[in-house]
């Protein structure tokens, strides 16, 4: 694929807006991109705190600073912040700053409902927030007891915290729709003259995936919680046994949601890693189509396994074994995947960046935590680890490389594209084995802890655990701070540093390299041709 | 570059158009939540060992 018409700075900078309309009414796909990524980055922080106190309070056994219910509610909201607040919006904003200047367009298809989009966000936040807050209010009621999950009756008995709870995700989800939908008009009608579907850069099929995924599934979860309220509230029983409903049916519509949001969070990270380890081992990328396929593959059968998060609930034979056999299938197109990644990289001029060094902890930690995906796609092994550490350990090994550590290297892949700086590569190296080092401490001991039967979501514990526990605490510690670190690193590069060249690293390649670093306000006014 | 220059008015129709219809596939996919995983909830259910 190469560009023949780079005319792309004729709209000079002079037209950039300044001050705070710049960013409040801003259509600008690299503003709403930056506005994404700096608001991913503070729910981060938050998540991340609310972790760090999880893991104080299971330092030792007993209870030390945190009530049971007040554990709980930092559980809850925890897992919310980082998945709604911090992963989702992060890969939001590599969408929009990066889609655009893949695919040679001017920017997203709906400009204004892309900064529509993001506004919700803030509100959304601020209810989610509020759902935390509310109940340390004289009359606030009970906290969030739940978990993420949300499962009646408890989530029917909790106090009006619940209800800022269901708003919020109501608001999340209509920003995730929004979104969605401004990112498939925009790879499936803005792409430049010449770059048919299966040209087009895998990162933005990978978000072509995940944007179909998030208008299938959003919607269900917003009518399962949109059903909760109405129980809560108006007298329904959808999820009420004494009134002919069946908690079980929230947990079908939630998981229907729930599990392909496992791979709405992983794809935009395997696309990220579809650029990085090309260009850092200097070879195309091994398998372009089957990797489109694999893909399509993950997001068809990851629709269709989602009770495999229920196997205690007491289904049939035939319905388990179809979701173990579903379940295990993934193996295949996700195995497909890491092998593309491997043969890129076999041969290759590799040489280890920061984003190269995430790009291959990535290939080997998500593998791990894969393998213990398929040990609890087994209905009887399952049946010894639901509700474990080990559940824990899993899928943070998943969701954290899988998702997070990918975000990391599109961080520090395009940086120079986006600042016009190049990072301090010391730190950033600093960074990544604090953090990979830190995060291995955390959740390795995990597995131990529920293989020997420690349950999650539980303020205390068996003295037996104390051992793992303290490890597990002590890297957390260390994961958590590093993270300071990444904000020094990110804040130093904006502030300056050695110039970046357009090209920031020898061996990338596409659309958005052709471009000035940093890119002008407006970029590809004139579109480029693909042949 | 305003907001709309950077797309003729035949582009910013069709852009429209498949924004309502991925629109109405989500509204789609609300609304029948409830009926599709209820039938097949009982479905499941009925099929439940005792």
């Amino acid at each position: 694929m190469t560009a023949t018409t780079l005319t792309h700075d004729e709209v000079h900078h002079h037209d950039t807006p300044r001050g705070w309309r710049r960013w409040l009414f801003s259509t600008n796909h690299k503003d709403i991109g930056t506005l994404y990524l700096f608001f991913a980055l503070t729910m981060l922080f938050l998540g991340g705190a609310s972790a760090m106190l999880i893991r104080m309070e299971l330092f030792q056994p007993g209870i030390q600073l945190l009530e049971p219910d007040l554990y709980n509610n930092l559980v809850t909201n925890h897992a919310l912040l980082m998945i709604f607040g911090a992963v989702m919006p992060a890969a939001a904003g590599l969408a929009n700053w990066m889609i655009p200047m893949m695919i040679g367009a001017p920017d997203m298809a709906l400009p204004r409902m892309n900064n529509l989009s993001f506004w919700i966000l803030p509100a959304a936040a601020s209810m989610l927030i509020l759902s935390f807050v509310v109940p340390f209010f004289p009359g606030g009621g009970t906290q969030i007891n739940t978990g993420w999950t949300l499962y009646p009756p408890l989530s029917i008995q909790v106090g009006m915290s619940m209800d800022f709870l269901i708003f919020a995700i109501h608001l999340l989800g209509i920003s995730s729709v929004l979104a969605s939908i401004n990112i498939i008009v925009t790879l499936l009608n803005m792409r430049a003259p010449g770059m048919t579907l299966m040209k087009m850069p895998i990162f933005c099929w990978s978000w072509l995936v995940t944007a179909f995924l998030l208008i299938l599934v959003v919607p269900v979860l917003a009518g399962g919680v949109t059903m909760l309220l109405f129980d809560r509230h108006f007298g329904t029983s959808f999820f009420d046994a004494a009134g002919g409903g069946d908690p079980v049916l929230f947990q079908h519509l939630f998981w229907f949601f729930g599990h392909p949001e496992v791979y709405i969070l992983l794809l935009p990270s395997i696309g990220v890693l579809s650029h990085v380890i090309p260009a850092f081992s200097r070879k195309p990328l091994f398998g372009y189509h089957s990797m489109v396929g694999a893909m399509l593959a993950v997001a068809t059968i990851g629709m269709v396994v989602w009770a495999h998060h229920q196997y205690t609930i007491g289904m049939s034979l035939g319905a388990v074994t179809y979701f173990m056999i579903g379940t295990i299938l993934i193996s295949i197109p996700v195995g497909l995947m890491i092998f593309n990644f491997i043969a890129t990289m076999w041969r290759g001029s590799m040489t280890f960046e920061t984003p190269m060094l995430f790009a291959v902890a990535i290939i080997l930690m998500f593998t791990f935590g894969g393998l213990s995906g398929v040990m609890l796609a087994v209905v009887p092994a399952d049946m010894q680890y639901q509700d474990s550490m080990f559940v824990v350990a899993h899928f943070h090994y998943v969701l954290m490389p899988g998702a997070v550590f990918g975000l990391f290297a599109g961080v520090f892949y395009w940086l120079p594209k986006w600042t016009g700086h190049m990072y301090d590569e010391r730190l950033g190296k600093l960074f990544f084995w604090i953090n990979v080092i830190g995060f291995n401490i955390t959740f390795f001991p995990q597995h131990f802890l529920g293989l020997a039967g420690m349950p999650r979501r539980i303020v205390d514990y068996n003295v037996m655990f104390t051992e793992f526990n303290v490890v597990s605490s002590i890297g957390a510690m260390i994961f958590g701070l590093s993270h300071l670190l990444f904000l020094y690193i990110i804040i130093k590069t904006i502030r300056g540093g050695k110039q970046a060249r357009n090209r920031a690293w020898e061996g990338a390649k596409g659309l958005e390299w052709e471009l000035d670093s940093p890119p002008a306000f407006h970029t590809w006014t004139v579109a480029p041709q693909i042949r | 570059m305003s907001l709309p220059e950077h797309q003729t008015p035949e582009l910013r129709r069709k852009n429209l158009r498949l924004a309502w219809w991925l629109g109405a596939l989500a509204l789609f996919f609300l609304v029948t939540s409830f009926p599709f995983w209820n039938g097949l909830f009982k479905i499941v259910g009925n099929q439940a060992a005792p």
